[in-house]
């Protein structure tokens, strides 16, 4: 113990420096641990914070923009089957359309063909009655005219009925 | 004004007229230490009085060591108990870095008491010297940090794992063949808390010597034309040129100083707080 005191007292350990040197060093330990590391490390879990919070942002945008970019890609895709389906519906709708526009104008035109041909009979039975008529009137005026008399009207419309008759027959 | 070798007891600035101090506590050393926590902690607070999340020049100094410090520490002690020992260990380095480089500050170990001698005035009593340049100072910082390092080591495991820890049976073992090493794990117990014991008279010695080493050295390199007894002029060149290398040395040998002193401290701790961390896992 003795040669520990001499060793101390050669190196020039003494209570009252050695005391005033700890209390030297718990001053700029409790200075700095209060006015300067914890601030610091404040900011430093502040910053980190922040940083923290901007990855996560950035996270989130970048998640938030491949779903944008996945719901837009599936819009579009939706869109050409919509616009694929409306082109076929219509191609359809149009081939339907021109089948029945097509079908109406052979309806028409069978309907307009029927009707001249019934016009074209009524034409010809008016004409063969008129031809009819004409050689009654013919035969009425040639036969006045070969017999030299006139012809009364019970004559004439025998002769008329005569005529007729050969005609129909 | 010569520099005079370092002597190993840090003297009293105020003395008596018989020789006697008046002042006890008021060494060299104290005095440079009171300065140096003056500069410390005016930096310090002109670094950190407005703090903003973009710093400015001083700030971002300050932070980039402490971030560097933090950074080391951490991996060294763990996550668990970085944010409670950080502030002592980074005081610890920046006190003992800023008091070896004040040391070779010129004036400092060169000014002060002395008496007139055939080969100049020589200084037998300096006005300032470093802290980490007086057993006083080194040991004060190393019963501090012991004092902090027992209350973190029983806080952190708590009392009975930190026996265990130190007498414990180690290994795992278990049964009769526990019960034969109990002895044995006793004894290495009694080694270990002598190993504790003397760890902050390793750690005080270690940068006392290393520093007290290199105050003499730059003292000696100094007075190397003197003591060769080389013209007066050869003298005085040699005194301004030969000393720069080992002022660059110095510089060294005071930042890895701080830095073991430190990471010593650092390891300390991680060896009786980890304990109970790999027990729980």
């Amino acid at each position: 113990m003795e040669t520990v005191s001499q060793l101390l007292t050669t190196f020039g350990v003494a209570w009252p420096k050695f005391l005033a040197q700890v209390i030297l060093f718990l001053t700029v330990y409790l200075i700095l641990k209060k006015f300067a590391f914890g601030p610091i490390i404040a900011v430093f879990e502040q910053r980190r914070r922040t940083l923290e919070e901007a990855q996560a942002n950035a996270e989130k945008i970048k998640r938030q923009l491949a779903e944008s970019e996945l719901r837009c890609q599936e819009i579009l895709k939706k869109a050409n089957a919509d616009a694929q389906r409306i082109i076929e519906e219509g191609r359809a709708s149009a081939d339907a359309q021109t089948q029945k526009s097509l079908q109406q104008a052979i309806k028409d035109a069978e309907g307009i063909i029927e009707k001249a041909n019934e016009n074209v009979e009524l034409e010809r039975a008016r004409m063969v009655a008129e031809v009819k008529g004409e050689m009654v009137r013919l035969v009425v005026d040639t036969t006045a005219k070969v017999a030299g008399k006139i012809l009364t009207k019970e004559d004439q419309d025998r002769l008329a009925s005569e005529t007729t008759k050969q005609l129909a027959a | 004004m010569l520099a005079a070798a370092l002597t190993l007891d840090a003297p009293t600035i105020f003395l008596s007229q018989d020789g006697e101090s008046f002042i006890d506590w008021l060494s060299n050393s104290v005095l440079l230490g009171a300065i140096v926590v003056g500069l410390i902690v005016w930096f310090a607070r002109s670094a950190t009085k407005n703090l903003s999340v973009v710093p400015g020049r001083k700030q971002n100094f300050f932070e980039a060591i402490v971030q560097g410090l933090y950074d080391l520490i951490e991996s060294v002690v763990g996550t668990h108990m970085v944010a409670r020992v950080f502030s002592l260990l980074a005081t610890l380095f920046i006190f003992i870095i800023v008091s070896n480089w004040f040391g070779l500050v010129p004036g400092v170990g060169s000014i002060g008491w002395g008496h007139a001698t055939p080969n100049g005035f020589d200084v037998t009593a300096p006005l300032l010297r470093p802290a980490t340049a007086d057993l006083n100072g080194t040991l004060a910082m190393a019963t501090v940090f012991m004092c902090f390092w027992l209350y973190w080591s029983i806080s952190e495991v708590g009392l009975k794992n930190f026996l265990n820890h130190i007498f414990g049976v180690k290994g795992g073992l278990t049964g009769l063949m526990a019960l034969v090493l109990v002895p044995v794990f006793l004894f290495v117990g009694v080694i270990e808390v002598v190993s504790m014991a003397f760890r902050p008279v390793s750690l005080s010695l270690r940068l006392f010597g290393n520093i007290f080493a290199g105050e003499t050295l730059l003292s000696t390199m100094i007075g190397l034309g003197k003591q060769l007894g080389v013209p007066e002029w050869i003298s005085y060149i040699m005194s301004i040129t030969v000393p720069v290398p080992f002022y660059f040395l110095e510089l060294l040998v005071g930042l890895l100083q701080a830095t073991v002193f430190m990471l010593l401290c650092a390891v300390y701790i991680q060896l009786s707080t980890s304990h109970d961390e790999e027990e729980g896992h």
